[in-house]
């Protein structure tokens, strides 16, 4: 794999799952390795919590692994394991849900007024925040996204996947994606600007 | 100032950046008459790189080992496909 290139990488990806179907179980470890970071990253960018992040991270990569054979080799591996992933965390989201849920505030509507009822706990001055203070800061509002704003949010700015990429991983119309990016992004805007 | 939706669809279309260049240039005449529109698409700009600088994250170490501990144990024979 020379400079990380798509096309090297998915010929090298499709090598590597053949030697895991032909029964090279060790073979996997690499496929581990090269989408760990990633995978984690969603997982915890989802959950806000390193436990369960691992937890679940690590759980995708076991279903990958036993449903390797129902994966089409003609698409893109790293699509079907964000799906997996993203599917997993959003499970994980719901079973731990109170009965209050988000997403019954602000769904279908232009109007997200629920968020600036959380805006006034934490003041954060732009000139003072230093960097880890706005990485926490950062991920304590994405946290406050509902979950389907959330997916959308963290796999365009976090993982930098394109919005046809994201249709595939979520399942959803492109247009459907689009939408929940703009009202992810003026949910975090108005927090932004309350803060 | 009253914006029609059409302003505000704009804004978004354009940090999706999916306008066209007369779009654009529409988008950029609206803003220089409407402070509203302008603060929100900077607020906007700032979200996003906001939400785009936070930093990548890594697996644990012990992340790959603990997957292929929980990988279900390969039978005896291994049936070989080919």
């Amino acid at each position: 794999m020379n400079a990380g290139g798509y096309i090297e990488m998915d010929a090298v990806v499709k090598k590597i799952i053949n030697e895991v179907k032909r029964g090279d179980q060790q073979a996997f470890a690499e496929l581990v390795e090269l989408y760990k970071d990633k995978v984690y990253q969603v997982a915890y960018r989802m959950l806000g919590n390193v436990h369960e992040a691992q937890d679940i991270a690590q759980e995708a990569f076991l279903r990958a692994y036993t449903n390797l054979e129902s994966f089409d080799m003609n698409r893109k591996f790293s699509t079907w394991l964000f799906r997996i992933a993203t599917n997993l965390a959003i499970d994980r989201i719901r079973k731990k849900k109170p009965d209050f849920h988000l997403e019954d505030q602000v769904a279908g509507t232009e109007d997200l007024t629920y968020y600036s009822q959380f805006a006034s706990d934490e003041e954060l001055p732009e000139d003072k925040v230093v960097k880890l203070e706005m990485q926490e800061w950062v991920q304590n509002e994405i946290m406050m996204l509902p979950p389907k704003y959330r997916s959308a949010i963290v796999l365009k700015y976090m993982e930098d996947l394109s919005l046809k990429e994201i249709s595939n991983i979520l399942n959803l119309p492109v247009a459907t994606v689009k939408t929940r990016i703009h009202r992810g992004r003026e949910a975090l805007r108005k927090r932004l600007r309350d803060s | 100032m009253a914006c029609s939706s059409d302003d505000k669809r704009l804004i978004h279309k354009y940090l999706d950046e999916e306008v066209t260049l007369l779009e654009k240039k529409q988008l950029e005449s609206h803003i220089t008459k409407c402070p509203e529109c302008e603060e929100q698409l900077q607020e906007l700009r700032k979200t996003v790189a906001i939400i785009q600088s936070a930093s990548h994250m890594k697996a644990p170490d012990d992340f790959t080992d603990n997957v292929m501990s929980r990988l279900p144990k390969q039978p005896r024979s291994t049936r070989w496909k080919v």
